[in-house]
């Protein structure tokens, strides 16, 4: 047979496949090492800090759990959060990533490494990354072969799509989950492929862990089911099918019911819903196989039919009785949005609020996935070419990823890794195309192969993919696992096979003539990788490395100048404020309030409770009369605000203030209206022209207090809106400013206590700056009669 | 200003307590009645309705949510009323309230009596019209303000299900024809990249933003990372669905080619095609994010 | 010269031995001019023999001053200037609101003129007439002018001694407003009214009323005397006139043979003031579980729970806080945003000062709060606030065996026996199907 370029002859097979296999692990060494070195340009920019908000509550209960046990922190009851409600963080939380920590936490200290719980925080996403990156390895290994294993292992390990989840001091559920998510994956295709009640096994306890660590289970809890569904409609019902879906379903939903947080939701919920209906399909369909193999009578095989349907069709209708009935709770408002995309903005207006909830541009998907996004529909139909069971899967992932990453920003994480698969399916299989060294001889016989492609496999997985089913035993599964490898490497003998591994081109006699074109084609693949690494580290050390905790900015000369205007908020609460002091803000300072200042808040980044946050809404934009009773009510004593119009820091609480204005606006129809706070022109100002209501609300107020005072005589300058402030700024009676940071970005305000006097604070603050009280006369008890 | 034919509408609730209310309040009950629920206000009566105590205003919609309410009991029907207001028939009315646009409503509500705000707010409260002019959210809203909700629901749409059986039976038919293609897995490949296609284009963001197709004058390109336009839907799906196809065309049309020379200018073409547009794909992502540093070949 | 004056008044004081008869503090300020301070000495007496330091200083005078660093120099102040228009710049109505925030206590002497006290006055809703305006009262006949007056004192009055004598007044009225802090002592006799001295004919009052908008100033409506206890617990008392303090309006008769009520009244009043009488404190509150003694920081849901407060009043005689079981209508308030138990906290009979109340916590978790808020006209305000958490029962602490779970029982129980039987059927089977399988093959 030709070949491109020539061949060393003398290698002993044994010699190429144990050169393969090192140079796979150190292949997969280096990718580890890669992802984990990535996601440390925050650490080397900044400090080893926890990022943003969410992760400050998941390390805060991370050093709970660390300090005083696994049981205490079940029963944690965090007085401090929502207060005066309290919550009861034990059973409201996805204990995964913390239990995750504390283990480690645990077993380093058990080796005397005296590590800070702090550093094990920092650093666990990007540990987790390698383990991603392993898991996407043998996850594609299941769909093609090592080779794109490796490359899809590269992709995940770099990609900005999930960089922006997982760099250091990143600590939160999804850090931990996609890891877990590939895994369970992984296992479940696992299962499927062998028919191993073992894998399914496997797979039930990692959705265990996946559904103990993060809220999105609920992608696995119907993925896997619908990937069951349409191998059922496709007439691929198999034992297989049957064994991997029943053990996965009932240990695995058996299992999650133990998180509290979950509980009885598993048969309770329609998120749950479709799991639970394939599984009950799943016994239907395997009766009537049994059925149909003991009895010929074709009528009998009819009735079986029509039976098979009608139990479908009323085990539908019971569920939506069930539903209208209210045993089964409806979907819940999070997920219902996703299909409903007007939903959210309509009835919850906080879960729109969110900027992770907000629908994704394009410019995003190429940002975070760079070429792969166009690589992945190509993976997709090489995908169909071969259309086994396992590629099935990733097909329909495919699907459901892109319209949710389309419908929320934050779900592209979930769309990261099935890109990262097929786009390494697409490039391996170009690369395995292209590099093959084998030359078809020149024939004008133009017989077609496309079929043949179908037939093509990897022999070694399919072979023990197809024995294990005949091995009733354990034992014998596990054999034929072990002899896998084996098999692989056993056609391998040729050397084509150690640069692709598959053995797709050897059962067909068409390939590529020459060298020029390979050469061409490699090269432009190597530009096309370098191109896309050099893309990764400038949008992850640009965009996705800052902790938001502390932000950079860049002096004139070029030096970084960096901008700790939270911690340095934050810190005064601290030292200066009594431990119980209550500190109301906007919900997307609580958590950060809590971990870093230790003070109690009202409302945090778990929104649980609408009219909470709805209360401090109401406050924030009601005048200081109205808020006033609010405040005392919920013992508040200091109101921390952001403000970024000094430096021109855009997320800012003026400009979520309408969010705050919507939310109270659903509670209090009557009291809050979000068409007062724009002008008569419908625009949102807050200079000379700003409505009454805005000028007069809390926030507006804390805001701008002394803002003009700041530019001596001149018009005061908000940087954010790019308009002029008033020149008299606005005045406060019932709050003091208590601080303002560096560069005015927090400002911290005490709530006065009431008049010692009994009068309202108003005038008692007109009487302190020895201001004439107007003459009042008494309240006429009689009247003279003339 | 197109005032004609858009009316105003009014709703009142009036209170039982008031002796000297009991004349008018049998006034707007007859009215009620004669009008299905609805009482056709002109600039006297509604000056009449409205000065001692209150009223609100709508049509299709508001005749609806009206119409629902003429249904409820009569000891809590008659305490609140459904009115509506043409220009045509009440100007005065409309320069009173500074009305520049119709359909406007207000809810008055009782200023005395039992059924009065807790509040004390007697001040006519104004609808948002920010959910639509449908008739179920605005009995919704109502509700808040009537003695019991308003028992509207929404008519049967009879068409629209008609349709629907229609359309399913149609497609029933068609599949026995076409179901060959339906079978074929390539159908299922086109449709399944198709839908990724669109979706990661951003077309989700310009159904829920409601982003226009272009930005007129030509500008197709909207301005900021986080916004786009509809007609760049089309052209980066476009775009990714070129990249792709050549990539394929690499991979599975390439090497079945049996002449060298014809394969060897495919490839050429192919690999071509596929720097040039991924170039052009890059430098229209540079014009999104202007700060981005990399380019290729454009 | 006052200065000296009053540093002799000091070393007089410091010399002898101290009865330390107010709960907080014996130095008292008099602001009064060098002139007139001897007009009042049954007052200032009085107040020296009960053991207080008096220091007296001319309104103008620099020192001492009554805030240093601060910090009050002084536990009390009375400021016998009414007619006073300029005082020593310390002296100003935010100052002396500040004394009341550091805890002194005042005695203000108002008169029928425009001072900076009289604009004070109105902070504590207390409005003043027209300036120019005493009190003016025909009845009874009398021969003194009209506008000094015997003021009949109410028989029974939480502060004042019980049936004292008609009361000398002579100064202005003002009228209460409804602020719940303000505790008035002494009214103005239903027959009296404001007005100019001279034109103090009714008709000419009518009319000054319908002109001005002022309001009818008359009848027992309007105050003379009028204490006010801030929300800090400090109090001051404004007097209409300085003159009900006066040695002569002392020593008047009101009728024959008896003598006024005067002397007595001031002393009654510095007594209020002065934190004598009427004086209240929380000594301490604890909380535990019943069958418990120590308090805790999270209770449970549903737990029963003994609250108990200790309640001391002040005694003047023997300058000690005793304990104090005499409040009947105290309460407890157990509170997360809204009161969720509100119940009696009655005193328990054989130990003084303790009182004690059982209940069970609420069925909800939150931040509580134990509170107790008891504010009564004339008495100091007990407030109290103690802050707990109640919480959902622990993982274990819920019943083990609960009978709305036997469907989950059965399940499990039939489970595991379906499962062992299967298993006993499938390898009993297993052997005689591969006997059978055997007996095929051959």
């Amino acid at each position: 047979m030709p070949t491109a370029y020539p061949l060393p002859k003398n290698l002993s097979p044994a010699t190429v496949a144990n050169t393969a296999s090192l140079i796979r692990i150190v292949a997969l060494a280096l990718i580890s090492g890669a992802a984990i070195a990535s996601r440390l340009f925050a650490v080397i920019n900044f400090e080893s800090i926890i990022h943003e908000f969410d992760p400050w509550f998941n390390y805060r209960a991370t050093r709970v759990l660390a300090a005083k046990g696994f049981y205490e922190f079940w029963n944690w009851f965090d007085p401090t959060a929502w207060y005066p409600l309290g919550r009861v963080v034990g059973g409201t939380v996805y204990p995964g990533l913390m239990a995750t920590s504390g283990v480690i936490y645990n077993l380093l200290h058990a080796i005397n490494l005296p590590v800070d719980i702090r550093n094990i925080c920092v650093l666990l996403a990007p540990g987790f990354s390698a383990l991603t990156a392993w898991a996407t390895y043998m996850f594609t290994k299941e769909m093609k072969d090592a080779s794109a294993g490796l490359l899809a292992a590269a992709f995940i390990g770099i990609v900005p799509g999930y960089i922006s989840r997982s760099v250091a001091g990143s600590y939160d559920n999804e850090a931990i989950a996609i890891f877990l998510l590939m895994f369970t994956f992984y296992t479940w295709i696992k299962a499927l492929k062998q028919g191993s009640a073992l894998f399914g096994t496997i797979a039930a306890v990692t959705y265990f862990y996946m559904v103990a660590a993060w809220g999105g289970y609920a992608f696995i809890t119907n993925m896997i089911p619908l990937h069951a569904l349409v191998l059922i409609l496709m007439g691929r019902f198999s034992s297989r099918l049957y064994v991997a879906y029943s053990s996965w379903y009932a240990i695995g939903t058996l299992a999650s019911m133990q998180v509290p947080f979950v509980g009885f939701q598993p048969v309770k919920t329609s998120e749950h819903m479709a799991a639970l209906g394939v599984f009950g399909l799943l016994q239907i369909v395997a009766f009537a196989q049994l059925v149909r193999s003991h009895i010929s009578s074709q009528q009998f095989q009819r009735l079986l039919v029509a039976g098979v349907v009608s139990i479908g069709v009323l085990g539908a209708l019971a569920f939506v009785l069930l539903t209208y009935k209210g045993w089964i709770a409806p979907w819940t408002g999070r997920f219902y949005s996703l299909w409903d995309t007007g939903y959210a903005k309509k009835y919850i207006p906080i879960i729109a609020s969110v900027s992770e909830h907000q629908p994704t541009a394009w410019p995003s998907f190429f940002m975070d996935l760079q070429f792969l996004i166009f690589l992945f529909p190509a993976g997709v139909i090489l995908c169909f070419r071969e259309l086994r069971d396992e590629h099935l899967f990733v097909i329909i992932y495919a699907a459901v990823a892109s319209y949710f990453a389309g419908v929320m920003v934050r779900l592209m994480l979930t769309l990261t890794p099935v890109v990262c698969v097929t786009s390494a399916v697409a490039l391996s299989t170009l690369l395995d195309t292209f590099i093959d060294p084998i030359e078809p001889e020149i024939t004008d016989d133009a017989q077609s192969e496309s079929g043949a492609s179908t037939t093509s496999s990897v022999p070694g997985t399919n072979g023990a993919a197809s024995t294990a089913p005949t091995a009733t035993s354990a034992a014998a599964s596990k054999k034929a696992k072990k002899a896998a490898p084996a098999a692989s490497s056993e056609p391998g003998l040729k050397l084509s096979d150690v640069f692709a591994s598959s053995t797709v081109k050897t059962s067909r006699p068409r390939g590529i003539y020459g060298l020029d074109t390979r050469v061409m084609i490699v090269f432009n693949t190597t530009l096309v990788l370098a191109f896309f690494v050099s893309h990764c580290t400038w949008v992850t050390s640009s965009a996705y490395s800052s902790p938001s905790v502390v932000l950079a900015s860049t002096n004139p000369d070029g030096s970084q100048h960096i901008i700790d205007d939270f911690r340095e908020a934050y810190y005064w609460l601290r030292q200066n404020t009594p431990e119980d002091a209550v500190v109301m803000s906007w919900w997307d300072y609580g958590y950060q309030i809590a971990g870093m200042a230790d003070r109690p808040t009202l409302v945090d980044n778990n929104t649980w409770n609408n009219t909470h946050i709805a209360t401090v809404g109401k406050a924030m934009s009601s005048s200081e009369e109205v808020a006033y009773p609010i405040l005392r009510k919920h013992d508040v004593s200091y109101i921390l605000v952001i403000f970024g119009g000094l430096i021109g820091y855009s997320g800012d609480d003026i400009n979520k203030f309408l969010w705050m204005v919507r939310i109270a606006q659903g509670v209090w129809p009557d009291e809050i209206q979000e068409p007062n706070y724009f002008t008569p022109q419908g625009e949102y100002k807050v200079d000379d022209s700003a409505s009454p209501a805005m000028k007069n609300s809390l926030m507006y107020k804390m805001s701008y207090y002394r803002f003009a005072e700041l530019f001596g005589g001149n018009p005061g300058q908000d940087r954010v809106r790019q308009q002029q402030v008033p020149k008299v700024g606005p005045t406060l009676d019932y709050l003091d400013e208590a601080f303002t940071s560096e560069n005015w970005i927090v400002r911290i305000y005490e709530v006065k206590k009431e008049d010692p006097l009994g009068r309202d604070l108003k005038s008692a603050n007109a009487f302190a700056h020895g201001k004439k009280r107007k003459r009042s006369k008494p309240a006429p008890r009689r009247r003279a009669i003339v | 200003m197109k005032f004609f034919s858009k009316p105003l509408f009014a709703l009142l609730s009036l209170t039982f307590c008031l002796a000297a209310a009991q004349d008018p309040r049998q006034q707007l009950v007859d009215l009620a009645k004669a009008g299905n629920g609805v009482i056709k206000l002109d600039s006297k009566t509604f000056e009449i309705l409205t000065s001692p105590k209150r009223t609100w205003e709508f049509e299709p919609s508001w005749n609806a949510v009206g119409g629902a309410w003429a249904t409820v009991s009569k000891e809590h029907r008659d305490n609140h009323f459904f009115a509506t207001l043409d220009f045509d028939d009440g100007q005065i009315v409309f320069q009173k309230l500074g009305l520049q646009s119709a359909p406007v409503v207000y809810v008055y509500p009782a200023a005395q009596g039992p059924r009065a705000p807790a509040s004390g707010k007697t001040s006519p409260l104004k609808y948002d019209f920010s959910h639509g002019f449908d008739a179920a959210p605005l009995a919704e809203s109502l509700s808040k303000h009537t003695p019991i909700p308003i028992p509207y629901r929404d008519p049967i749409d009879w068409a629209k299900y008609i349709s629907i059986a229609t359309g399913v039976l149609g497609l029933l038919v068609t599949l026995r024809f076409i179901s060959p293609i339906i079978q074929s897995r390539w159908t299922w490949a086109l449709g399944t990249v198709a839908i990724s296609l669109v979706m990661t284009s951003g077309y989700m963001f310009t159904r829920i933003r409601n982003s226009p197709f272009t930005g007129g004058n030509g500008n197709w390109v909207a301005a900021g990372f986080q916004n786009q336009f509809g007609q760049e839907v089309s052209v980066v799906a476009g775009i990714y669905g070129l990249l792709a196809m050549s990539f394929l065309m690499l991979v599975m049309v390439v090497p079945h080619q049996t002449s060298p020379a014809r394969q060897r200018a495919q490839i050429y073409l192919w690999s071509g095609v596929f720097v040039i547009v991924y170039s052009a794909l890059v430098s229209l992502f540079r014009v999104k994010n202007r700060g981005y540093p990399f380019k290729l070949f454009l | 010269m006052v200065y000296l004056r009053s540093l002799v008044f000091l070393i007089a004081g410091l010399a002898t031995t101290l009865h330390a008869k107010s709960s907080t503090g014996d130095s008292v300020l008099v602001v009064v001019e060098p002139n007139q301070q001897d007009n009042y000495s049954l007052f200032f007496n009085g107040l020296k023999e009960q053991g207080y330091d008096l220091t007296f200083r001319a309104p103008k005078a620099e020192t001492p001053v009554v805030i240093e660093y601060d910090v009050a120099n002084f536990a009390h102040v009375i400021l016998l200037a009414p007619e006073t228009k300029v005082f020593a710049k310390d002296i100003t109505p935010q100052s002396l609101v500040d004394l009341l925030g550091k805890k002194t206590n005042l005695i203000v002497a108002l008169s029928p003129k425009q001072t900076p006290l009289s604009s004070l006055a109105a902070e504590f809703s207390l409005t003043l007439p027209p300036p120019g305006t005493p009190l003016l009262s025909y009845f009874p006949e009398r021969e003194e002018p009209a506008s000094v007056i015997p003021v009949p004192v109410p028989a029974s009055h939480s502060i004042l001694s019980s049936n004292l004598p008609p009361v000398w007044f002579s100064g202005a009225p003002h009228s209460l407003g409804n602020n719940p802090l303000i505790v008035p002592i002494l009214r103005a006799p239903a027959a009296s009214f404001a007005s100019e001295t001279d034109g103090g004919s009714p008709d000419a009052l009518v009319d000054a009323a319908e002109r001005g908008g002022e309001g009818l100033w008359a009848g027992s409506q309007l105050g003379l005397v009028t204490g006010f206890q801030t929300l800090d617990g400090s109090r001051i008392t404004w007097l209409g006139g300085a003159a009900i303090l006066s040695d002569e309006f002392a020593t008047k008769e009101v009728s024959k043979g008896v003598p006024s009520g005067n002397l007595q009244f001031a002393r009654d009043v510095a007594k209020w003031t002065f934190q004598e009488a009427h004086v209240l404190r929380i000594d301490r509150t604890t909380h535990h579980l019943v069958n418990t003694t120590e308090p805790l920081e999270l209770y449970t849901t549903n737990d029963q729970i003994v609250y108990t407060a200790y309640i001391s009043k002040y005694d003047s005689v023997s300058s000690s806080w005793v304990p104090y079981s005499g409040i009947k209508d105290l309460q407890l308030e157990f509170t997360m945003l809204d009161p969720h138990i509100r119940t009696a906290l009655l005193p328990v009979s054989n130990e003084p000062g303790k009182y004690l109340v059982t209940f069970r916590a609420p069925d909800r978790h939150g931040v509580f709060k134990f509170l107790i808020n008891y504010k009564r006209k004339g008495l100091s305000f007990l407030e109290s606030s103690t802050t707990v958490a109640v919480v959902p029962p622990r993982h274990d602490g819920y019943p083990r065996f609960l009978s709305a779970a036997w469907p989950y029982y059965t399940g499990a129980i039939s489970t595991s026996v379906a499962f062992f039987l299967f298993s006993a059927l499938w390898l009993a089977g297993d052997s005689r199907e591969k006997r059978a399988k055997g007996h095929k093959a051959e």
